[in-house]
């Protein structure tokens, strides 16, 4: 009924009116991913949220007080202690430098950092949904981009990682991953070197934001390889694809995390090989435009030999290369990406976290919802005229949908290319429906005339089209009642986008022409399908992906209870601990406990060193006695247990202990899994083996937990303790918080005197060898 | 057999020559331009060779400059080539303004690099 | 200390018990409090006290089982050193009691005590944080023959500990009179020294009873011994009172099988100079001054880059019990410790008490320390470990201008210098 408001001949006002009015539906979307992510400030409050951020919103802070020199100098050694971290040498910038320079523009308008962190991902979500426009619009028009654009900002998979507080280098990545594949489109498109320039930029702007880079110098090369072997090489292609890898790999090299890994790692050695391949094919495409076509065969053959023999020669050395680096080049992470099973099979610390591991079914309809439906429609629709561009968006959503099947993570990754391949999908349906409703109500009126006067033909003016997109809308929100204003917007961008049908293919789709009642029901349906992706992802927002996970909220019967046990326990650390004391914890809460607490710790979330996170894995599996040895010979002081047992927080440190234990094992064969396993089977009640028992993790969880009901009952695992009544030797309880969440344990210095008795001699051995070992505090029997 | 290909090479080269002969001069001075870049490249990857990769960064940007420039280059005599009928919209102008702006960047990128 | 603030952390981990046990500013009028079951004991053991009161100490006595008895008021202790003369006590009087008497010592006080053939279970009890009491020592072989004792119960001993710093420099020549009970010294514990241990031939009994197979024999029986607790408070542990009586110390001795009779037994001298080391006039050294900085610098750092030369230098000062006098040696190393020590030096001596050495920062970057550990027997322990953090190059510290890399240096600014004329060329060309 919607009749394409967009460039017909003769309408230059309509052509610009379509233009403005596209303006404010993208302004509209880009308001619409800013707003559906305030929920969590709404709901919560204005912070930072969970792990990573804490340590981006570390490092903002030191770039805003010292300047981008000593940021890029730093030398962090209030982590890792005693080895510190190079922080400049192994952060990717990207993020922390884009909300360091929006806090010094700023001057004016006085913004914490805190503030401009917390609502820097809603922002450049916003930025990421006109990115996708862009995208999509070179891909299938503007139709297209205007409902791809709506539902990346809506889709649930990126509110996940964007909503305000989560501030992450995705955050910032995924606009620059589609803003750079946009580029390479219209590179592609267009053929011009200013475009590959920008292109090349975006892309450093990637690699700068997240390491996520490698994913577009591995699928702009495969789409170029794709190109020639289906024998849609041009020159515009080698114009997009040329410059990119010389003046990409330039510019990642210039990113101190990257360095020379942009050229030695074998990430990057596709990129190089089709640079190589292009060039022949270049060269190929050159000659056979200069020769006639008989000479051309005699030199084919002749630049044939040559070539293979230099290929081969080519691979030989890369072959060398790759298997001369150690992991033969790969990074553990990208290993476990092309094979799934690798990380599990050999870095359990890769293993442990779980944004890592393969993700379920569910997760895929929790995160993309109906997308996952209309992407094959997309493909299809790709597939229609296969353009280059339309080939590029299909290679990336196959190769995403690959990735993500790996890692949870990788959802993301996947998330733009399924919302642009379901917005060219819906935006073809409803191109088509609407067009066929349309020809059949004009054959209908035409009968009868035109008793309302309002639906007379293709040219009626825009402002009535406008006025009937609105009906239209109206007459849909009759439909579902179920309404908010965010999901009207939609619906009005869904009529939108029938405005592009490019004219050319408007022919051949009048053949297209579907039943009247088939084609209205089919617009219902794809009105109701759309309207339940949005309360969806509403939902999502408000509910599953807001929550900061450092503050904590419960519904029971007699209203929320809030838990905020995580900032108690380290406001406790900062106003009671000395400037330079150690703070032991298992890895998670490393950047948490620099951030909130200011204070050392010996391990945090930037997992570089495996040993380290052992050592602390180890102490926390080993009995009371060989902890305090370890702990003391690092110098720590505190010792930090997140235990959720009383209030039944399930990602609390017991259920994190396997990984302890699995983690340690892997550098201290010692410490072997299953003595922790009852059966196979990990327990915590009076079945458990004794190692279980009397190990650091469970003393520290459950000291004088039985005080609490007097059985101690722990409603994470539902079930008693095994084992009750205990004292602690060598570690003191300072702190524990209000619903016993985070505890925090002192060690207790060596002992002043030893007991002489010689029966008790064999028990205070071992502290004296812990003594010995340490020696940095008390004295050292030498003599 | 062996007499037909190496006159099949000749006539080869001849017609190559022709051919080229055709091409206008700007195409041509792009083309030695484009010699310059590869040669030196290649002299730099020769004397990598002998030397030894240690200051790697000026390695890799030295040959970078070259290839890119080349690179570049050739994307410019795409463009400004008459025959190629991909870019008819495209005055040359622009494509030489574009192919400036991106050498810029190259050869920033590269003093960035260099040192 | 103001250091204390920031990056450079400095944990100055010096012995911050020496204060309290032992201050240097008002090192004299040191008051020692002496318990005693009988009064008596004080003049039966006066010669002892009078060397004490003669080096400056305010002793006080009473009896064990004063109802007004306290170490401390107000959380304050009262007295710097305490004197068990009491073997018999059952029970402490006042707020005495065996914890409050080891919680003396973890303050950081001194303590002698003293066993006797007789020993209540309270002795026994303090004891044994040093030793296991035992039961009546018996040499047939090492016995003193100037008592005629059947029992062999009166020792000559003089298996003394090899050390200057315990025992005074000068040897104790003659035996020394021992009439108690003997201990065992747990063999795992490095606090606890054997001061005077007994002959092989000894062992531990009781004389009244029919003998049995003893527990301990040997010279593994300590008769008097000592410890130095963590916190460097000193305990001496006698098995004998009679061991400080003016009856052992002024009488001669004949050790059985020794034709050279001694004059005079070797009491007074052991136990003039026990003293003086367990009340800290000996051996108790103390460690200031302690700088660091790079080679031609004079302040110190923040933090130190990799490769960098730095000296290192710190103060050490033995308590001569007037005064504090430069300590020589020249075993005394530093340790530039991560985990492990990377760099382990001797530090040289100017013999005034000042210890230096310079060496290179390791190639590894991470947050070090500056350890000094110095346990030497008899001595005090010195523990000072000093945090300070070494970085990497910072970026623009590297390398440049390498010779090497001219010729890509060239051929970059060749390109350039391309770039320019081929432009030229170019636009002229047309």
């Amino acid at each position: 009924m919607v009749a394409p408001v967009e460039p017909k001949p003769g309408g230059t006002l309509r052509n610009a009116f379509g233009g403005v009015l596209g303006f404010f539906i993208l302004l509209l979307i880009g308001v619409l991913a800013f707003s559906i992510r305030l929920f969590s400030v709404i709901k919560y409050e204005s912070v930072i949220h969970e792990f990573d951020p804490y340590f981006n919103y570390r490092v903002t802070q030191f770039l805003t007080k010292n300047g981008i020199y000593e940021f890029w100098n730093w030398f962090d050694d209030r982590t890792w202690y005693p080895l510190g971290r190079v922080i400049g040498g192994t952060v990717y910038p990207g993020l922390t430098l884009t909300a360091g320079t929006m806090i010094l523009n700023s001057l004016n308008i006085p913004l914490s950092v805190e503030t401009v962190c917390v609502f820097t991902a809603p922002v450049f979500s916003a930025f990421a949904a006109w990115a996708t426009y862009f995208l999509t619009k070179e891909v299938k028009g503007i139709g297209s981009g205007l409902t791809a654009a709506t539902l990346l900002a809506l889709v649930p998979s990126y509110i996940s990682r964007s909503v305000a507080g989560s501030y992450d280098n995705e955050a910032v990545a995924i606009f620059a991953l589609i803003f750079t594949f946009f580029l390479y489109i219209k590179t592609l498109n267009t053929g011009s070197l200013f475009y590959a320039t920008l292109n090349a930029l975006s892309y450093f702007y990637m690699v700068c934001s997240w390491g996520g880079y490698t994913f577009i110098i591995n699928l702009i090369p495969m789409h170029a390889l794709l190109c020639i072997v289906t024998g849609r090489y041009s020159s515009r292609l080698y114009i997009a694809y040329a410059p990119l890898v010389v003046l990409g790999t330039l510019l990642a090299a210039l990113v101190p995390v990257v360095g020379f890994n942009a050229v030695m790692t074998s990430e990057h050695f596709a990129s190089f090989l089709v640079f190589i391949i292009i060039h022949v094919v270049a060269f190929v495409y050159f000659i056979k435009g200069i020769l006639s076509p008989k000479m051309f065969k005699v030199a084919i053959t002749l630049v044939l030999t040559v070539g293979i023999a230099v290929c081969i020669a080519v691979i030989a050395i890369l072959v060398a290369l790759v298997a001369s680096s150690p992991t033969k080049g790969w990074s553990g992470r990208s290993l476990s990406l092309l094979d799934p099973t690798y990380a599990s099979k050999y870095i359990p610390i890769i293993a442990s976290v779980s944004e890592h591991q393969p993700p379920t079914w569910p997760s895929y309809f929790m995160d993309i919802n109906i997308l996952a439906f209309l992407v094959p429609a997309g493909i299809i629709a790709c597939f229609l005229p296969l353009s280059d561009a339309s080939s590029f968006v299909v290679l990336y959503l196959v190769t995403s949908v690959y990735f993500s099947g790996v890692m949870v993570r990788l959802m993301l990754v996947l998330a733009p290319a399924a919302c642009i391949l379901s917005g060219i999908a819906l935006s073809e349906a409803f191109d088509v429906l609407t067009r066929s409703v349309k020809l059949q109500v004009v054959k209908l009126l035409e009968g009868p005339l035109s008793n309302a006067g309002e639906t007379k033909d293709e040219n009626s003016t825009a402002h009535n089209d406008v006025l009937k997109a609105d009906k239209q809308v109206a007459t849909n929100n009759k439909t579902e009642d179920v309404k908010e204003r965010p999901s009207k917007k939609n619906r009005k961008k869904d009529k939108e986008n029938t405005e592009k049908a490019p004219v050319k293919y408007h022919k051949e789709k009048r053949l297209l022409v579907l039943p009247l009642e088939a084609s209205a029901i089919a617009i219902i349906l794809l009105v109701v399908l759309g309207s339940l992706y949005v309360i969806h992802c509403v939902w999502a927002a408000a509910e599953a992906y807001s929550a900061p996970s450092i503050v904590l909220t419960s519904r029971s019967h007699d209203g929320l209870h809030v838990f905020d046990d995580f900032r108690e326990a380290y406001a406790w650390l900062r106003h009671n601990t000395e400037v330079d004391d150690k703070v032991a914890s298992w890895w998670d809460y490393g950047y948490q406990t620099t951030a909130m607490a200011n204070r050392t710790v010996i391990v945090d979330n930037n997992t570089w060193n495996n040993t380290h996170i052992a050592t602390v894995g180890t102490a926390m599996s080993s009995p009371e006695k060989a902890a305090w040895e370890i702990f003391n010979s690092l110098d720590v002081k505190y010792v930090l247990v997140v235990f959720g047992g009383l209030v039944g927080y399930p990602s609390d440190d017991i259920n994190k202990f396997l990984w302890m234990v699995r983690i340690g094992g892997g550098v201290f064969p010692h410490i072997k899994e299953p003595d922790y396993l009852r059966d196979g089977q990990y327990r915590i009640d009076a079945q458990a083996t004794p190692t279980m028992l009397n190990c650091l993790m469970y003393k520290l969880s459950y000291y004088r937990f039985v005080e609490t009901d007097g059985k101690g009952f722990d409603r994470v695992r539902r079930t008693e303790i095994g084992k009750k009544h205990f004292k602690l030797s060598h570690f003191e309880e300072v702190f524990t918080t209000h619903h016993w969440m985070v505890r925090i344990y002192k060690l207790k210095p060596p002992k002043n005197r030893m007991k002489g008795k010689a029966k008790k001699a064999k028990h205070t051995s071992k502290p004296l060898s812990g003594a010995r070992r340490d020696g940095s505090t008390k004295r050292n029997p030498w003599q | 057999m062996a007499k037909s290909t190496s006159s099949d090479v000749l006539t080869l080269i001849r017609s190559l020559r022709s051919a080229y002969a055709a091409t206008p001069t700007n195409l041509k001075i792009i083309d030695l331009y484009v010699v310059f870049a590869i040669a030196t490249a290649v002299i730099q990857v020769v004397y990598m060779g002998i030397v030894g990769s240690f200051p790697f960064n000026s390695f890799l940007s030295g040959v970078l400059s070259c290839v890119g420039t080349a690179v570049l280059a050739v994307c410019l005599r795409i463009q400004v080539n008459k025959e190629n009928k991909e870019f008819k919209d495209l005055p040359p102008e622009r494509a030489f303004a574009d192919f400036v702006l991106c050498n810029l960047v190259l050869h920033l990128v590269i003093m960035n690099f260099l040192g | 200390m103001a250091k204390m603030l920031f990056l450079p952390l400095f944990i100055l981990l010096l012995c911050s018990f020496e204060c309290e046990s032992f201050s240097a500013e008002n090192p004299t009028d040191r008051r020692l409090l002496v318990l005693v079951d009988d009064l008596a004991i004080r003049s039966s053991h006066s010669l002892f006290f009078k060397f004490l009161e003669s080096r400056g100490y305010v002793v006080e006595f009473r009896l064990a089982d004063d109802p007004k008895l306290a170490l401390q008021r107000y959380g304050h202790y009262l007295y710097d050193g305490l004197v068990i003369f009491s073997p018999s006590v059952q029970r402490f009087g006042g707020s005495l009691d065996q914890a409050a008497v080891l919680d003396f010592v973890d303050a950081g006080h001194d303590l002698i005590l003293a066993a006797d053939s007789y020993a209540s279970d309270l002795i026994r009890g303090i004891a044994s944080e040093c030793g296991d009491p035992d039961a009546v020592v018996i040499d047939h072989v090492g016995y003193a023959v100037s008592e005629i004792d059947g029992e062999h119960t009166l020792i000559a001993a003089d298996d003394f500990i090899q050390s200057d710093v315990i025992l005074g420099e000068k040897k104790i020549e003659a035996p020394v009179l021992f009439r108690g009970i003997g201990h065992s010294v747990n063999p795992a514990s490095t606090l606890v020294l054997k001061v005077l241990s007994a002959s092989p031939s000894a062992y531990s009994a009781s004389p009244k009873t029919k003998l049995s197979t003893p527990s301990i024999t040997g010279s593994t029986i300590a008769l008097v011994s000592v410890v130095q607790a963590r916190n460097n408070a000193r305990m001496l542990i006698s098995g004998s009172l009679d061991l400080f009586s003016n009856r052992f110390l002024r009488s001669g001795v004949l050790k059985a099988g020794s034709l050279n009779k001694h004059e005079k037994s070797g009491n007074e001298q052991f136990v003039t100079e026990i003293s003086k080391w367990v009340f800290h006039e000996r051996g108790h050294l103390k460690a200031v001054n302690v700088t660091h900085h790079r080679v031609a610098e004079l302040a110190e750092p923040a933090m130190y880059r990799i490769n960098d030369d730095l000296e290192y230098s710190i103060e050490i000062y033995e308590w001569s019990g007037s005064s504090w006098k430069p300590y020589v040696a020249d075993d005394v190393q530093v340790q530039f410790y991560m985990m492990s020590p990377y760099v382990l030096k001797s530090l040289s001596t100017d013999l005034k008490g000042l210890y230096f050495t310079s060496f290179k920062v390791p190639d590894v970057y991470g947050v070090f320390q500056f350890k000094v550990e110095y346990q030497r027997l008899g001595f005090t322990s010195l523990s000072l470990s000093k945090q300070i953090p070494v970085r990497p190059f910072r970026h623009n510290e590297y390398e440049r201008f390498i010779p090497a890399a001219f010729p890509y240096y060239g051929a970059s600014f060749s390109t350039m210098a391309g770039f320019f004329i081929f432009t030229i060329v170019y636009l002229y060309n047309k």
